[in-house]
This record gives structure tokens, C-alpha cells and sequence, in this order.
């Protein structure tokens, strides 16, 4: 089953590339909308050797990495003790769920006025996409941990820490993944949109300008460069996840 | 094994494999028995042997491998729903409609115009006990309530056969010693034919008029006997001596077919 | 319960005008209620047909959204092969980030209405397409049978048995799908747009109005509320016995 889900991966991948090809082949399209394969494989690889090109990706990989790497343990901490915490809970968890409820993007413009257009502004925005479903998660997983298991392990005398580690920590993981997953999806959207709207370094300057200037198969080479390395993040955190959560024996949450 | 009326339905060699390219799985084997008209039968065998996919045979769900089944000397090939109801283990009422709603929902099906469905339904439910529940939601009601609503919704089109696939499994036992009964005294009024399909050797022994045992899968029958019990039954019958030896007749015939299939070695299930 | 809830906004609402008043925070971090009132009046009629050219995109967006999602998930639902391969190809997709292809989409539909309708329609339709499917697919198999039985042809049972069952996985993803749209449509009037909502935020944002940013961010707001409000009715009427289901419990 496996192979014939690949299999069926790959032959639409193949199939999106073989109509493109054919649709620019008989000339159906404005070749300046839409250029053929082999241009933009030609400005793909033309990219992937430009330094400029490879400053600006770093730029933005800092960025998210950055986000992701503050926001993500302080998310972590933050759902693990409204979790443990029913007090806190309570009182904080209708508090987040409306956050999340609520579309994190549009306060970008608010975003830029309270924090002017550097890297500070970026990180902060990139900061709360991840740090609302890091947290939401990591209290749902706290939440979920069995009672019953740390009573007893407890009652064999186990500290604190063997406790955290041996009980919480499995029964946990494949739900902290998720939101790990999770966060870092919303995390590189955020940081996209906010160099898409004001900054002058990134990819996601890079993607409008290009687009505004109809440079079609630079546009072309790095969003789908993007989206590719996107969904390898995304499968890879998947595949982390269902082996987490391998004790679990329950089919993969899609 | 006759009780002396027109028979109406008949298994011939029934048959049925599964996955015929890959790993054949033969699921019954040569399956022959005779249903007469208002005759009460169970089918009584262990858990995986095959009773599910025959009774999913003799109402044209699915299709046999092998042999035939003649309803009215007809051969059966998909559902015939103004002449057969099914019933299954979970009450599948549909948990948006009412109960009303429910029970009508095979008459609109069938065509039947809604004056008419609504007697119909209410007359049914007053049969089953729930005419006060007539607007309630699937979900407000018991489980004994809601497999008491799929009765009614199994007699509503006023089939001739009904064909039961263990209706009372997911009950307790009180429930399903009063289910049982309540089976019973809508049989006596209304004459159908029933086939009733469960693993538990007593609710085979106190309903039925026949009791066809099945052995392990591959299914096949490898016993028939007649209750001779006198009606109408109460639950009384079942300390009596004569029932506890038919019991044992009937846990024989299976637990012969167990030791066969344990002792030669073969996986059981 | 209710008059403590209004209790407690007027408290907000009167601190936060407080704050403004008292200049315990800049004019141009925060702007108090009355001042955002002032630049609603103000500019009543600019706001009035933005709204109306967002609240225009947002409805085309969420009708094709919901046909062509539901729709897609119906077929890939009712075919067990379909969906098991399909599904997993459209979870992967969901994950890329579709603000990257704006630029994209804004060179083959140009800047207009049309491109922003386009994204918002993508956006949308991963949810509602992987949730309806699932919600067709976990079908108990009993009821497949309980259909056939009663004489169901294969259209009746779909759509008399199979899609009411799935109802209320289906308005879940219709939930989520809506909330992208709605975002989808501001965040690309705010990218780049000579109109709407998301157009008047970025203007306003650049010249420093910060009153008329937090009421385009408010209004913003208010879409995707009354988006979800309206969604809420849908639920009520197709799914009210699922409620009742879980309130029971």
C-alpha cells in the first residue's frame, strides 16, 4: 500500500510537469505567464548557484529557525503548565484557542507599526504562529498523560524526574510533534508573508519582486524550490512523529 | 426435518470464497438447508464462521461462489426488499432522522406515499411498545429501544421473511431475555418467516422452531434440529430437562467440530 | 452570566480608552475606542465600499471553495482505492505554504479581484476536500448494507445515507476551510490590491493612521466572525442531532 501511495505521488508530480510541458510545447499559453519546464529548470539551477539568491534563503531560514527556536520551547513550557496546572488552565487555555481561533496574519500590519520593519518585528510575528499551536498541543499531550500510570509509578517510589521522563515523556511525544509540526508549517508562512510585506531582504521579497517585474521562471524555480522543501519538513516531522508515536498503534493522524 | 409447510427459502450448495486471485479464503462450504413458510430458524455456530456472510447471501447483498438460494423458488441475486427485511447487530438507525422517520425511511424507498407511511410507521411502533417515542432522536433511546425501532423498521414494509444477523448481541442479557421475548410475540401475530442468526446456543434453542448448526470457517452446517418445545415459550422453558438436552445435543455437534479442527492441527480461526 | 461578560467589556473598553486618554501609550501604538469610532465616521463611505469589494470576494471565494472541495472529497470519499492514495497526496500539499505562490498567482490572474478569489479558493480547499473525504470514507460498513437491503439505488445511498453521516466531519472542514479563506482574501488586498479591506489596512498602516489600522484590523475581524457565525448556522441545520449527541453527554 505504501509503495502504490508513492507511486501515486509521483506520477502526479509527473503528470502536473508532462501537461505543463505539453501546454507550453503547442504554445496555449503566453510563454511570458508561463514558461516552459526546462527555462525554469535552467533559472532553478541558475538560483541554486547564485550567492545572492543563497543570501537571501539563509536570511529567511535564519529567521524561521530563529522563531522557531525561541517561541517553540517557551511553548513547550507554557502548555505543559497550563496542562499540569488546571488552575491555569482554565483561565488561560479559552484565552488561546480564541488566539487561534482568530487569523494570526491579519495583524501583520499591526505588526509593522508597533515594531517598525527589521528583524525584531519578523522574529516577534514569526514568534507567535509558532508559540499558540507549540502550546496548544503540548497541553493537549499534557492532558492526556495517564493518571494512572504515574500513580503507580509513584508508588513504586520513582522521583520527579524518573516519572517525566519514563511516563510523560512517551505518552506525550506524538502530540508535542504535532504541534512541533505544526508550528513550524505556520512559522514559515508568517515569516514568507512578513518579508512579503516589508522587508528588503528574504525570499519572500524576492518572490514579489520577481513577480512584479514578470521575471515568470525565477518566480517559478523558487516557489516550487519552497514548497518542495516545505513538504519534505513536513514529512519528515511526520515520519518522527508516527515513530513517537509507535506505541500508540493507532493509524497515523492525517 | 419438516414441519409440514411450503417451503420458501432454499439454500442449495451454497458456496462463497473470498480473494479468489490472492490467498483464497473459503468462507462457507456447501451450505444446504430448507426454510418453510412461517417457521421460525436459528442459525446457531462460533464467532467467524461464516453466519454474517450467509446471511448477507440469502438477502442478495452479496453473491455466492458456488450454488444458489430460491426465494419462492426464485434465485435470489440482490436485495427484494417489499419480500425481505435484514436486520443487523447495531440498530443502523440513522441518527438524524426520528424515530419515526426512521421507520419510514425504507417505505420511501419502496415508494410508498406519505399518508400511508405514516400509518404504517405508527402502526409498527405501537407494536414494538414505543408509540410514546415516536419524535424522540436515536440517540435518547436504549440500546433494547433502538434495536426495538429497527424491528419495527424491518416490519414496516410487511416483508414476508426477516433475516436477523445477531440483532441482540450488543445487549445485556435482561435486555435480551426480554427482546427474545418480545421477538416471539410479534412472530405469533404476525406470522412471518424468521431466520435468526446468533452464537448464543440458549437464544437459539428458546426461539426457534429448527436450529441449524454451523461448524468453524469454512462455514458449513453440520447438524439440523427440531426444538419440540412447547409455545409459546417463556424463560421459564430453559431449566427444564428437555431443554438443557437439546443444549447439549447442539454443544456436541459444535464442540465435535472444534476437536476436529484443534486436534487435526489446522488454524482454528 | 451574560451581564457578567458585558461587565467585563465595558471594563476593557474603559481601560483601553483610559490608557489613550491618560497618554499612558503612544497615539501611534494604540488607538482608544472613541478614536476609532472617529476614523469609522470619518471615512464611513471609503470603508463601506471596501467592505463591500472583500465581503464580494469572500463569498465567491468560500461558494467555489465549498462546491469544488466537497465535490472533490465526495469522489475521492466513495472509492476506498481513491482515497487511500489521494489522501496522503493531499495532506502533503496542504502543508506548503500558499502565501508563496501568491506572487505567482498574481502574474497569471493579475491584480485584480480575480487572483486574490484564486488563492482564496486554494487556501480553502485542502481542508474541506481532506475532511469531507475522511467523514464519506470512515463510514460504518453496516450502514452501506442497511441501504442496499432497503433497495437503495448507489445515488440514494450517497446522498440519503452516506453524506448526512458525514455531515459533521464535513462542516468541521468547512470551518477551517472558511477561516483561510476569509485570511486569504484580507492578507492579499493587503499584499498588493487597489481595494478592499486588506487594501485600506496597508495604506493606512504606511502613512501611520494608526486609528484607521485597528478598525480595518476590527473589521477584518468582524468577516471572519460573521463568516464563522454563518457557519455556525449550517452546523445548527445539518448537524443540530450530533450536537445533541454531544450535549447529552
Amino acid at each position: 500500500m505504501k509503495s502504490l501511495v508513492l507511486f501515486v505521488q509521483i506520477a502526479f508530480v509527473t503528470v502536473v510537469i508532462g501537461l505543463w510541458a505539453a501546454v507550453s510545447r503547442i504554445g496555449a499559453v503566453d510563454p511570458t505567464i508561463l514558461p516552459p519546464p526546462a527555462k525554469v529548470a535552467v533559472a532553478l539551477e541558475a538560483l541554486l548557484r547564485s550567492n545572492d539568491f543563497l543570501a537571501d534563503s539563509l536570511d529567511t531560514v535564519i529567521r524561521v529557525v530563529a522563531a522557531f527556536v525561541i517561541g517553540a520551547p517557551i511553548a513547550l513550557a507554557a502548555g505543559f503548565v497550563m496542562g499540569e496546572n488546571i488552575g491555569v488552565g482554565r483561565s488561560l487555555s479559552p484565552i488561546f484557542n480564541l488566539v487561534l481561533s482568530v487569523p494570526q496574519s491579519i495583524f501583520l500590519p499591526l505588526f509593522v507599526l508597533l515594531f517598525g520593519l527589521g528583524f525584531t518585528e519578523k522574529l516577534i510575528f514569526g514568534i507567535t504562529h509558532v508559540f499558540f499551536v507549540v502550546a496548544v498541543n503540548a497541553m493537549a499531550a499534557v492532558r492526556q498523560v495517564s493518571h494512572g500510570q504515574v500513580m503507580l509509578a509513584r508508588s513504586f517510589g520513582a522521583n520527579r524526574f524518573r516519572i517525566y521522563r519514563s511516563i510523560y515523556l512517551p505518552a506525550m511525544a506524538p502530540q508535542v510533534v504535532t504541534g512541533l509540526r505544526l508550528g513550524v508549517i505556520f512559522c514559515i508562512i508568517g515569516i514568507l508573508l512578513a518579508e512579503m510585506y516589508a522587508s528588503r531582504t528574504g525570499l519572500g521579497v524576492l518572490l514579489l519582486r520577481w513577480g512584479e517585474s514578470y521575471a515568470v521562471d525565477k518566480l517559478m524555480a523558487a516557489t516550487v524550490l519552497i514548497s518542495v522543501a516545505t513538504i519534505i519538513i513536513n514529512e519528515t516531522m511526520r515520519i518522527w512523529e508516527v515513530r513517537v508515536g509507535r506505541w500508540r498503534n493507532v493509524v497515523e493522524n492525517r | 426435518m419438516s414441519l409440514g409447510r411450503p417451503v420458501v427459502i432454499e439454500a442449495r450448495g451454497l458456496g462463497k470464497i473470498y480473494g479468489i486471485d490472492r490467498a483464497p479464503i473459503a468462507a462457507l462450504k456447501d451450505i444446504s438447508f430448507a426454510v418453510e413458510e412461517g417457521s421460525f430458524v436459528s442459525l446457531v455456530g462460533p464467532s467467524g464462521c461464516g453466519k454474517s456472510t450467509l446471511l448477507q447471501i440469502l438477502a442478495g447483498l452479496v453473491p455466492s461462489t458456488t450454488g444458489e438460494v430460491l426465494v419462492d423458488g426464485v434465485a435470489v441475486r440482490q436485495p427484494a426488499p417489499e419480500k425481505i427485511s435484514v436486520m443487523f447487530q447495531e440498530a443502523t438507525l440513522l441518527p438524524w432522522k426520528r424515530v419515526s422517520d426512521n421507520v419510514e425511511f425504507p417505505l420511501e424507498i419502496l415508494g410508498m406515499k406519505a399518508g400511508e407511511r405514516r400509518q404504517r410507521a405508527a402502526a409498527m411502533l405501537s407494536l414494538v411498545g414505543l408509540s410514546e417515542f415516536t419524535e424522540r432522536y436515536p440517540h435518547e433511546l436504549s440500546g433494547g429501544m433502538r434495536q426495538r425501532v429497527s424491528i419495527a423498521r424491518a416490519l414496516a414494509p410487511d416483508p414476508r421473511i426477516m433475516l436477523m444477523d445477531e440483532p441482540f448481541g450488543a445487549l445485556d442479557e435482561q435486555t435480551r431475555i426480554k427482546m427474545g421475548h418480545e421477538l416471539l410475540r410479534i412472530w405469533e401475530k404476525t406470522g412471518k418467516t424468521i431466520f435468526f442468526i446468533t452464537h448464543s446456543l440458549t437464544e437459539a434453542l428458546f426461539l426457534a422452531d429448527i436450529v441449524l448448526v454451523m461448524s468453524h470457517r469454512p462455514g458449513q452446517i453440520v447438524g439440523t434440529i427440531k426444538t419440540d418445545l412447547p409455545r409459546p415459550r417463556t424463560y421459564e422453558i430453559i431449566g427444564s430437562a428437555e431443554f438443557g438436552a437439546t443444549r447439549n445435543r447442539i454443544w456436541k455437534l459444535i464442540s465435535q467440530d472444534d476437536r476436529e479442527v484443534n486436534g487435526k492441527g489446522m488454524a482454528s480461526l | 452570566m451574560t451581564i457578567r461578560r458585558g461587565l467585563m467589556i465595558l471594563i476593557v473598553l474603559g481601560l483601553w480608552e483610559a490608557v489613550r486618554r491618560f497618554d499612558l501609550v503612544s497615539p501611534l501604538l494604540l488607538a482608544s475606542p472613541t478614536e476609532i469610532c472617529g476614523a469609522l465616521v470619518k471615512s464611513w463611505f471609503e470603508y463601506v465600499v471596501a467592505l463591500r469589494l472583500t465581503v464580494t470576494e469572500i463569498l465567491i471565494a468560500l461558494a467555489f471553495a465549498w462546491t469544488i472541495g466537497i465535490g472533490a472529497g465526495m469522489i475521492a470519499g466513495l472509492r476506498p482505492l481513491l482515497s487511500e492514495t489521494t489522501g496522503p497526496l493531499l495532506s502533503s500539499l496542504f502543508a506548503v505554504p500558499l502565501i508563496g505562490w501568491y506572487p505567482l498567482f498574481m502574474v497569471w490572474f493579475g491584480i485584480g479581484i480575480t487572483s486574490k478569489i484564486v488563492y482564496a479558493i486554494v487556501s480553502g480547499f485542502f481542508p474541506i476536500a481532506i475532511n469531507t473525504m475522511n467523514g464519506i470514507g470512515a463510514l460504518d460498513h453496516q450502514y452501506l448494507l442497511f441501504g442496499k437491503a432497503i433497495g437503495c439505488s448507489r445515488r440514494q445511498i450517497v446522498f440519503r445515507i452516506l453524506l448526512p453521516m458525514a455531515m459533521p466531519s464535513i462542516v468541521s472542514g468547512l470551518r477551517i476551510g472558511t477561516g483561510l479563506v476569509v485570511i486569504g482574501v484580507i492578507v492579499a488586498e493587503m499584499l498588493a490590491s487597489l481595494g478592499g479591506i486588506g487594501y485600506l489596512i496597508s495604506y493606512y498602516r504606511s502613512i501611520y493612521a494608526t486609528d484607521h489600522v485597528y478598525l480595518g484590523i476590527l473589521l477584518a475581524l468582524g468577516c471572519a466572525f460573521a463568516a464563522n457565525c454563518g457557519l455556525s448556522l449550517v452546523e445548527r441545520r445539518f448537524t443540530s442531532w450530533r450536537v445533541m449527541q454531544i450535549e447529552e453527554r
